[in-house]
């Protein structure tokens, strides 16, 4: 389980921020006290960090630029701070993304895994069962056939992948899809599953698909 | 200065002058002085009047016509203080005195708005800083307990509080912005998840064409410029949204159109200015004439250029133009 280290003071944001990142399958990590963070920073040994700006006694963006010396740990920078001159110095000290609040759950989630997945360093196959899943080529191989998936499929596909075994709701779906520049509607989306179920009977895999009722899919 | 001018504002003291003169006449008169010494007196003394008055007035002239030539040229009059040189007279040096007094206490009053001013941005902007906070709370709670309920009156909660947050910005004299290549592709797509929702509660959809493109601006005041856009289509019914760029080799064009109730002609020369609500205003009830006239400001602030075209019943598009400078290329290197 990925730990996520959540540098937020205030407190009602910092609950619920460790309820969802529970709720994901991630391990939060509170920092609840403010006076030696830099060293909190260092021991916790997460995978990723959360990390506000305006914290009590210390500033974020200077907690990252000396924790950057380091270390490599992917860092998200969540922060009421909405000036483009923020963002770009945050990002110069090395954050991995910036995000403002109030932020989308969802979204946050997807910028989650895209940094983690960066950090992973995950190479361009991946492998779901037997099958080669290759992002780049945009395509499913299974025992040397082939199928093609659109980008949508490709976004649908992925999304499930990196949360196999769990509940995928629609509305997670659709975010990811819009998010990759896909303004699709309902049906489209509804289409692009079935034909993405089509594709994986084509290789032998009819039920890796599965619907939860008013839940969401699974990629089992 | 003009002469006649002069010689009527000096009419009193001539009148004293002649009156001396025609005193001077009896008493010379009256001591049987020769005719020809009273008209060489005479003429020495109107003589000497007319030169004494005329380097008045050429003295005078000299200074005025200056300073009346520098407040033509000044675009900003109150710095005329600034141009003129202390004169050699008396009523021109106690004129300087005075309009250096008065545009040093003037200066003072300015600075002391523009602290005041910039107390209440910083205020503004740390007021929205906090109530960001709960806001954000809110909506985590709302996703972790699955209650969408709520999600969409703290969307319109978040929305006016950008709205306060950006006015106060696009009023200010700073520069609190910086411009950078910012892609249209990633901004309009993030606004766009922002109002997901509502998109596809109202069946609203989304068409993108040529958006590859890097623009010279900042990409969080782009952000809202989209937003306001947007949320002004969904407010006046629109069942499309179109949102296409065109690239020249010194500016780009953004129009985002949409199909919406359009604006009516009368109107249209109006849509940017404060509290304008027009038609659209009586008709759709959310209407506050604010979102178009921020848009319009940071756009000014920002150097970009904006106009809309619409044929009411059929569409409303709004055009932004971003510049291209020598700039673009170097921060892409």
């Amino acid at each position: 389980m990925k730990k996520i280290m959540i540098i937020e003071d205030e407190t009602a944001l910092r609950d619920e921020l460790s309820v969802l990142l529970q709720n994901s399958g991630y391990e939060p990590i509170a920092v609840t006290d403010y006076d030696n963070v830099s060293e909190q920073m260092k021991a916790a040994e997460a995978d990723l960090i959360l990390l506000d700006i305006n914290l009590p006694n210390v500033n974020g963006e200077t907690l990252l630029q000396d924790f950057r010396k380091q270390s490599d740990t992917p860092v998200i920078m969540l922060t009421s701070r909405t000036t483009e001159i923020d963002e770009v110095l945050s990002m110069s000290y090395g954050a991995d993304d910036y995000i403002t609040k109030p932020y989308n759950p969802t979204i946050l989630l997807l910028r989650i895994s895209a940094v983690l997945k960066r950090s992973a360093k995950v190479g361009a196959v991946q492998k779901f069962h037997d099958v080669e899943v290759s992002t780049v080529k945009g395509s499913l191989t299974r025992n040397g056939s082939e199928q093609i998936l659109t980008k949508n499929e490709m976004i649908i596909f992925q999304l499930l992948l990196d949360r196999q075994d769990e509940i995928v709701t629609r509305d997670e779906l659709m975010t990811a899809l819009w998010d990759n520049d896909e303004f699709v509607n309902d049906n489209a989306l509804s289409v692009n599953i079935s034909r993405l179920r089509g594709k994986l009977t084509e290789l032998g895999l009819p039920e890796a698909i599965e619907t939860r009722k008013k839940q969401g899919y699974v990629l089992k | 200065m003009k002469l006649t001018d002069y010689l009527k504002d000096r009419l009193t003291a001539y009148l004293i002058y002649g009156t001396s003169w025609v005193l001077v006449l009896i008493f010379m008169a009256a001591f049987r002085i020769s005719f020809q010494a009273i008209i060489i007196v005479s003429l020495i003394l109107l003589l000497a009047i007319i030169f004494a008055e005329l380097w008045g007035y050429f003295r005078k002239k000299g200074y005025y016509d200056k300073l009346l030539h520098c407040l033509d040229e000044l675009d900003k009059k109150y710095l005329l203080s600034e141009m003129t040189d202390n004169p050699d007279f008396l009523d021109g040096r106690i004129l300087y005195e005075v309009m250096q007094e008065t545009n040093k206490s003037m200066c003072e009053h300015i600075a002391e708005y523009r602290r005041e001013n910039k107390e209440f941005r910083e205020y503004i902007e740390l007021w929205v800083h906090e109530i960001k906070l709960p806001v954000a709370s809110v909506q985590l709670m709302c996703h972790n307990d699955n209650n969408a309920k709520y999600s969409e009156q703290l969307k319109r909660i978040d929305d006016y509080i950008e709205n306060v947050l950006y006015y106060a910005r696009s009023g200010n004299a700073e520069k609190d912005y910086i411009i950078k290549p910012v892609s249209l592709k990633r901004t309009f797509a993030d606004i766009a998840v922002k109002n997901r929702e509502e998109l596809q509660e109202r069946n609203i959809t989304l068409q993108t064409d040529n958006l590859d493109i890097d623009v010279m601006t900042d990409g969080k005041w782009l952000g809202f410029i989209l937003g306001q856009l947007m949320g002004n289509s969904m407010k006046y019914e629109a069942s499309e949204i179109s949102v296409t760029a065109e690239d020249f080799p010194d500016k780009t064009i953004l129009h985002f159109r949409d199909n919406g109730c359009g604006i009516p002609e009368s109107d249209l020369p109006y849509i940017f200015d404060k509290t304008f609500t027009g038609e659209n205003g009586r008709t759709h009830k959310k209407s506050t004439g604010m979102g178009l006239h921020i848009v319009k400001k940071l756009c000014d602030k920002l150097g970009h250029g904006v106009a809309a075209k619409s044929i009411q019943g059929e569409y409303t598009e709004i055009i932004i133009t971003f510049g291209k400078h020598d700039l673009h290329e170097v921060t892409k290197l």
